[in-house]
């Protein structure tokens, strides 16, 4: 917890419900009770210059926290089951706009100059994308979208409150079935994928004022620019906050979001995931994929095992520092072998792009095992 | 008030050889660097340049990953297919002919220096031998990860088929004790768009508007190509398995894609999906989902917390770019039964065209 996040604490109290724009989520949790707490916070819906992965600035809508300053996507917003969260959002931009999660909260118009308080309830567990529905899905794709984690007040190895057999038995089964051996899952192992994409010459059509016509954008709609919160390429791959990092035995819970209005693809190498919920309901058929389908406004859970790789051949028993110690001790290209990564891509490879080549500068991150199970990690090579 | 700006992160000393290799991984070749006895031995050269005929008596340039052991079946697309056994320890030597190439294996799980992504380790130049084990039986499929975009399009993959032990005609699947269901027909629909404007203007550019790099400021927005249109798909020419439909209307009969069974037999049919579209399949005729992407539901212990699940004539069901999914359909009774792809634009929805085929059962 940083200096800004406890002075934040303090001020609200225990609260329920933390906004961070610089998406340290997962790491910071408030304190947890019983009863169901009411927590106030404010957002400003604002504009900003952002600079995509080429360097061009592009002009966008955003969600702010003012304690912060804007952020693409907007602030994640963490909270619990149950509690009641007192929203002040307002819009210092010069046309209306809207806060909403389908189903839980919606603003409706916000005049520009308004300041509106909403008060709604925490919905079920699960993971929740929140954006501007008005001119859809035009102010959405513009930047006004972001995440909402929904994690039960007790949350210990199982981040939803009433999760389907299947689900139940699964995170059960972490760190104590035989074939799950390591630990059980925790709350800090959890990393959000939001995905978007930009096409500047709407941003410059908002940027001078212009009515964008919903349709006129979905029909004509190239995108140049494909994000996972807010960064692309090398910028995505290497930011620790997207990076799921640990030993084999240390699952990790992947939230995954998609803003944008094109379908993603999203395929991971080393390990399949288990889909453990869509859309904040928790799935009785739990798959176990590498590959998975997002429709625009999806949210996709996956479980992503930190399994020994598979189909690394050799003695099963054999730590892998011993079994690939050459691999390991290598150094290509100036970076160490050591650790294991791998990349997590969209495979509707236009998505692989930025400003229509520059392969791969979208939307990719990359996880890493940094040692075996019995707790002793990879050598550092330097 | 003047407009604020989100600066990308400034990055350190530290991080810049990653964000080089990012964008210009290493060369490299060899053998793997952990050898382990193979029990089968493949090759694999990149790559080839065929031209694929149309309907229309015109051709498209195809590249495809060739067998050179193989002189008669070497050269096809979709490249030729790669079928080991469970438990395989496989080695695939790979020769890089032209530029640089990698193979990836879609869904075979590996150490990095065996996945083939250059920037996690290193584009093959000249040779090097592939390293895995066929942990799990199941449909997958292996392509070239470099400027993968491009290179994904042009034709360079193939369907890579693991059998479980007992060999051809069972496949893994929910059936206890033994959790292998026997088939008499196997189908295998690899299905894809092509936007031949890419084929024809790309054709001799393995590195079409990939970014320069500089070592020592390899985050430099410079060097950024401002001009390519690897973002804008407009498929024109629409396939199943190598075979390119005529139109919305006329099915494929050729026997590479249509299915011919009899009343009584088990029809196991693989589907994979190789393009770019949003793809929807509607078969006319009952089937049931036994696995996705090489993991077959039910089937413990990893598969126990999913299980088979119908999908009924008629009712279609979508799948996206790189997802593989294996139905057995039990035909009762005899019939010419439709089956369609319906191909949907990724973005607006709309229906660009339809390949149509027929399970035939006698
Ligand atoms: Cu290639």
């Amino acid at each position: 917890m940083n200096r800004r996040d406890f002075l934040r604490y303090a001020v609200v109290g225990a609260a329920a419900l933390t906004l961070d724009g610089c998406m340290k989520r997962a790491s910071v949790q408030p304190p947890t009770h019983h009863s169901h707490r009411t927590t106030s916070y404010s957002l400003n819906i604002s504009e900003a210059l952002v600079e995509m992965v080429d360097g061009t600035a592009v002009y966008m809508w955003l969600y702010e926290d003012p304690m912060k300053g804007p952020s693409f996507p907007g602030p994640v917003i963490n909270a619990n089951e149950g509690d009641r969260i007192i929203l002040s959002i307002t819009n210092t931009l010069d046309e209306d706009h809207s806060f909403s999660v389908p189903g839980v909260v919606e603003s409706g118009n916000i005049a520009p100059g308004e300041k509106k308080v909403l008060t709604f309830t925490v919905p079920a567990t699960g993971t929740y994308l929140y954006f501007d529905s008005l001119n859809a899905p035009v102010n959405r794709i513009l930047g006004l979208h972001g995440a909402m984690v929904v994690l039960p007040h007790d949350t210990g190895n199982n981040p939803y409150t009433n999760p389907a057999s299947a689900v139940r038995e699964l995170f059960n089964d972490l760190g104590h079935a035989e074939h799950f051996p390591g630990e059980p899952w925790i709350a800090e192992r959890t990393r959000i994928w939001l995905f978007t994409s930009v096409d500047p010459k709407f941003n410059q059509m908002a940027m001078e004022g212009k009515l964008i016509n919903p349709e006129e954008l979905v029909n004509s709609y190239l995108p140049r620019y494909f994000t996972i919160n807010g960064q692309s390429g090398a910028f995505a791959a290497h930011d620790h906050n997207n990076v799921p990092s640990g030993r084999i035995g240390q699952p990790h819970l992947i939230r995954l979001l998609n803003a944008d209005v094109d379908f993603h693809s999203p395929h991971i190498h080393g390990n399949h995931v288990y889909v453990t919920a869509i859309n904040a309901q928790t799935r009785d058929n739990a798959q176990f994929v590498d590959t998975f389908t997002l429709a625009p406004m999806d949210r996709v859970d996956w479980l992503l095992p930190f399994m020994r790789p598979p189909d690394i051949p050799g003695d099963p028993n054999m730590p892998l520092r011993e079994l690939v110690k050459n691999e390991l001790s290598k150094v290509l290209g100036d970076v160490p072998q050591s650790p294991l990564t791998y990349p997590m891509h969209g495979h509707d490879e236009l998505s692989q792009t930025a400003a229509g080549g520059n392969y791969p500068q979208g939307l990719v991150t990359t996880w890493e095992i940094t040692g075996d199970l019995d707790g002793v990690d990879f050598p550092s090579v330097h | 008030m003047s407009i604020r700006t989100i600066s990308r992160r400034q990055i350190s000393e530290e991080e810049k050889p990653v964000f080089h290799k990012h964008v210009c991984p290493p060369k490299h070749s060899g053998p793997p660097p952990d050898p382990v006895a193979p029990t089968v031995t493949i090759a694999r050269n990149l790559m080839v340049t065929i031209n694929l005929p149309l309907p229309d008596g015109g051709a498209v340039p195809m590249w495809i990953i060739e067998d050179p052991d193989d002189q008669v079946g070497g050269q096809v697309f979709p490249s030729k297919m790669i079928r080991v056994v469970e438990g395989d320890v496989v080695h695939v030597r790979t020769g890089v002919k032209t530029n640089t190439h990698t193979i990836h294996w879609h869904g075979i799980e590996p150490t990095p220096m065996n996945d083939g992504v250059g920037k996690h380790s290193f584009e093959v130049s000249g040779n090097f031998t592939y390293q895995w084990l066929a942990g799990q039986s199941g449909t997958y499929f292996y392509h070239c990860h470099k400027n993968t975009t491009l290179h994904f399009e042009m034709g360079l993959y193939g369907l890579l088929i693991i059998d479980p032990p007992r060999g051809e005609g069972y496949v893994a699947g929910f059936n206890p004790p033994s959790h292998v269901i026997p088939y008499d027909v196997e189908a295998l629909w690899v299905v894809d768009e092509i936007d031949s404007r890419w084929h024809r203007e790309l054709a001799s550019t393995h590195d079409a508007f990939m970014q320069k790099c500089d070592p020592n400021d390899p985050s430099a927005p410079g060097p950024f190509t401002q001009n390519g249109f690897l973002n804008d798909f407009r498929p024109d020419i629409f396939l199943i398995t190598g075979v390119p439909r005529l139109d919305d209307d006329t099915p494929i009969m050729d026997p590479a894609v249509a299915v011919y069974a009899k009343v009584g037999q088990t029809i196991l049919l693989r589907i994979l999906h190789s393009g770019y579209t949003v793809q929807r399949y509607t078969i006319g005729i009952d089937a049931e989902a036994i696995a996705f992407d090489g993991r077959p539901f039910g089937v413990p212990p990893f598969g126990k917390y999913s299980k088979p699940f119908a999908i009924s004539a008629g009712t279609p069901f979508t799948l996206t770019v790189a997802r593989r999914i294996e139905l057995i359909i039990r035909p009762k009774r005899p019939g010419v039964f439709p089956a369609q792809v319906e191909f949907l634009h990724d973005i607006t929805g709309r229906r660009l065209a339809m390949a149509r085929t027929v399970i035939n059962v006698s």
